[in-house]
């Protein structure tokens, strides 16, 4: 089967040959090996020929739809400031992909650590996303490569090459978080404790233009990636930083389609993958994304700024992107915050009432909802829930209503602590009074309880309700769009950190501020539990 | 005592027996008394005598256990229409239990207006016309909190009277006032009993119980020992228990 075909074989040449040229020398002899053997299979179970000409069963309600984390250009990146302009090699290719099997892709991104629980979650039929061909991954799911590639150390430019990795021995290097570059250094600093050397100081960071960024400011001495990217970044990052070395780990050679263990998909995709490479397709794409080294030329033609880049930040700041990606912000905390409040005052109405099994039950949600965070909670609905039930794999089950889903839930088990207060703060006495005047416990709770527990529990409300704003950063996790996911597209595709975390600020801020002065108009309203400002309103 | 075993449907109020638990504390031990139309009675006692627990039997905010409970011939237990009892059976709180979200007029109007139905103008009508009548009617646009405590309890007694009561129940309502205060609460609870409505009244101020009272009822551990007119009870109390009292009284 092509999965348990040896990769090696594809890799016997050498690491610093160009990954262009490496493309077009593809057709190994191995390769052919494979390709035979559905045949032969086919020769010994008939049944398996029903299938030959079938479409990858991760083709799916007549589409193909994608996992990728576009913030890794130029394999796949977000181009321009329209976040669901997906662009890179790997868009290209799972495009091509989609018209050689006749359907439309349907794109999804997400972090990159929610890549491969989402291909588990079914809820992607395939991850593409610069994720290298690696044993580890082979044992849970199969992969097709697409692109050869080497591992570069990098750090800023006028640093002296080292010979190994071992040369880092002390050193701080900066790598992305959910990648395997991490393991890998791990395993480094095993030899080096052996050797009774320092090990290398790991930093993981959850984007890749982070990574960068921390040898751009000093902070790391180098950083590991793939050649494929730097010779992008380069462009952005105008010659300040320098391949040091180009250690050889094997399983770093390749980047791969990967889907789901299914051999009968992985031989599909494999003879996909070969005409296209045979079309002369991918190294198209390659040429057309400057995967070669050929842009080591360009890297000093142009010299970045490091001052604060007003137009960008401007134009950041009224772009429809940001717009759109606070408003959502702004949809989601309202619509999590208002179910929260829904269900959490029936919840403390029972958590503050007689002792029940309702009760026991309600106080384990509240113990739930507030011990565990947030991050997991999200990434609990959106990956895990789909493998209990399957209804949460279809399509209407959006990022927005996960999001909205888990908020709700979590807001409301901290929002049931507010309304418990507020509802004790109210004295029994005026439960008396509405009793001895005959009023039913509905109107009671409408027209006696309700208005002066609000009053007690407005402003921690509002407290929490910025909280809860800030929160839906988290949901970046979970692909929706939200600003925090918008701001780190456009920063890894242009590299200006400092400009569009200025206008994400602005826009936090600004919501935040709306909403304080709103609780002060609010406030305005409860003149009646002050009395000197009550005397002073009505003079 | 001289009632008869059954109950008076005559009477306003009447009551044969009543008794109230608190799990196996004996909170009203076979309470008996009737009530007429106008009388204006006050319950006097210890702290933990059973006063307060008694007139809310009345209206029942606390259902009694067993014995009979008969308002205008009605006799009141749990199939009683709730809110028709607490239209005619009002009550007035020793911390006024204003509503301090509402003004003074939407106290006195939102249980008319939620209970009965009245529409929002006769409402007010009548709320202003109750808090002329417990002179505060300059007050009726100010929240509880900017009122003093004798105001407030007139406010508390103009809300009850909005909802029509034929009685009205006093849970100490003058504990929180000051003297002056005091009086002007006596001189409401007169006109109280020119309306032709009946008072029941738990406190601890002799000298209010002494202005007011009818008849003095006298309780001491859920029981009531004495049902005497008030200077009869303040200067030859026929009890030990009464005559212990009062000296306290007077010493404190």
């Amino acid at each position: 089967m092509p999965s348990t075909c040896p990769p090696a074989l594809a890799l016997s040449r050498s690491r610093r040959t160009p990954a262009l040229q490496r493309i077009t020398r593809r057709a190994a002899p191995w390769r052919r090996i494979c390709l035979a053997a559905p045949f032969v299979l086919a020769l010994i179970l008939p049944a398996a020929r029903a299938h030959a000409d079938d479409l990858p069963s991760f083709v799916h309600d007549g589409q193909l739809t994608l996992c990728t984390n576009p913030t890794l250009p130029p394999m796949t990146f977000v181009n321009g400031s329209d976040t669901n302009a997906l662009a890179g090699m790997d868009i290209d290719l799972a495009r091509r992909l989609a018209a050689y099997w006749h359907v439309p892709l349907v794109p999804q991104t997400m972090d990159f650590e929610g890549l491969f629980p989402s291909l588990s979650a079914q809820r992607c039929g395939m991850v593409i996303s610069g994720v290298l061909r690696q044993a580890g991954r082979l044992r849970n799911y199969d992969a097709v490569a697409y692109l050869d590639s080497s591992v570069v150390a990098v750090a800023r430019v006028g640093t002296p090459k080292i010979r190994t990795m071992a040369d880092l021995s002390g050193q701080t290097v900066a790598v992305q978080s959910g990648t395997s570059y991490a393991a890998q250094i791990e395993r480094e600093n095993d030899r080096l404790r052996a050797a009774g050397r320092l090990p290398i100081i790991l930093q993981q960071y959850p984007t890749e233009d982070q990574v960068v960024q921390q040898v751009l400011i000093g902070r790391a001495h180098a950083f590991v990636s793939q050649d494929v990217e730097l010779y992008y970044r380069q462009k952005q990052l105008g010659g300040k930083v320098t391949i040091i070395l180009t250690p050889d780990y094997a399983d770093f050679h390749q980047f791969a389609v990967y889907i789901r263990n299914d051999a009968h998909d992985t031989e599909l995709l494999q003879t996909a993958i070969d005409d296209l490479t045979r079309q002369g397709e991918l190294s198209a794409m390659a040429r057309k994304w400057g995967i070669s080294g050929d842009h080591q030329s360009v890297f000093t033609d142009r010299k970045a700024s490091s001052r604060f880049d007003f137009a960008t930040f401007f134009s950041a700041l009224f772009s429809t992107a940001f717009l759109k990606g606070a408003a959502l912000t702004l949809v989601i905390a309202i619509l999590s915050h208002l179910t929260a409040i829904i269900i959490s005052v029936p919840m403390a109405m029972k958590l503050n009432g007689r002792d029940s099994i309702v009760r026991r039950l309600l106080g384990l949600y509240v113990a739930i909802f507030r011990g565990a965070p947030t991050l997991l909670q999200l990434l609990f609905i959106w990956n895990a829930l789909p493998q209990f039930f399957p209804i949460f794999r279809e399509h209407w089950f959006t990022p927005f209503l996960a999001t909205w889903l888990s908020l709700s839930i979590n807001e409301s088990a901290y929002q049931v602590e507010i309304n418990r207060a507020a509802l004790r703060a109210v004295d029994p006495g005026q439960v008396l009074a509405a009793d001895a005047l005959g009023m039913t416990t509905a109107q009671t709770y409408r027209h006696v309880i309700f208005p002066q527990a609000l009053r007690i529990a407005l402003p921690p409300t509002i407290n929490e309700f910025i909280s809860l704003l800030k929160t839906t950063s988290l949901a970046s996790v979970i692909s929706l769009q939200e600003l925090l996911a918008v701001t780190q597209i456009q920063v890894a595709r242009t590299f200006q950190f400092t400009e569009y975390y200025a206008a994400a600020l602005v826009y936090y801020l600004a919501m935040v501020f709306f909403f304080l002065f709103l609780q002060k108009r609010i406030e305005r309203r409860f003149v009646w539990a002050d009395r000197d400002k009550a005397s002073a309103d009505a003079a | 005592m001289q009632l008869s075993t059954s109950p008076d449907p005559t009477a306003r109020i009447s009551i044969r027996g009543l008794s109230k638990f608190y799990k196996d504390y004996l909170a009203l031990d076979r309470v008996d008394l009737d009530v007429r139309k106008g009388e204006r009675i006050v319950v006097l006692g210890p702290s933990g005598s059973g006063k307060s627990t008694f007139i809310r039997c009345l209206n029942r905010i606390e259902p009694h256990d067993s014995g009979v409970l008969m308002i205008d011939g009605r006799v009141i237990d749990d199939r009683t229409d709730l809110t028709a009892l607490r239209g005619s059976v009002g009550m007035v709180f020793q911390n006024y239990n204003l509503f301090p979200h509402l003004s003074v007029l939407d106290n006195c109007t939102l249980a008319p207006r939620l209970v009965r139905g009245v529409g929002t103008s006769d409402a007010k009508a009548t709320a202003r016309r109750y808090l002329s009548q417990v002179n505060i009617a300059e007050q009726a646009d100010k929240f509880p909190i900017q009122l003093s405590g004798g105001q407030q309890q007139r406010v508390a007694i103009a809300r009850a009277l909005c909802m029509n009561p034929e009685i009205i129940l006093f849970d100490e309502p003058t504990a929180a006032l000051d003297p002056e205060s005091i009086s002007g609460i006596v001189g409401i609870m007169r006109d109280l009993t020119e309306q032709g409505i009946t008072t029941v009244c738990v406190t601890h101020e002799m000298g209010f119980a002494r202005h007011i009272a009818d008849r003095i009822v006298f309780m001491d551990r859920g029981a009531v020992l004495e049902i005497t007119p008030p200077e009869e009870f303040f200067t030859a109390p026929r009890t030990e228990r009464a005559r212990t009292f009062l000296a306290q009284m007077i010493r404190h």
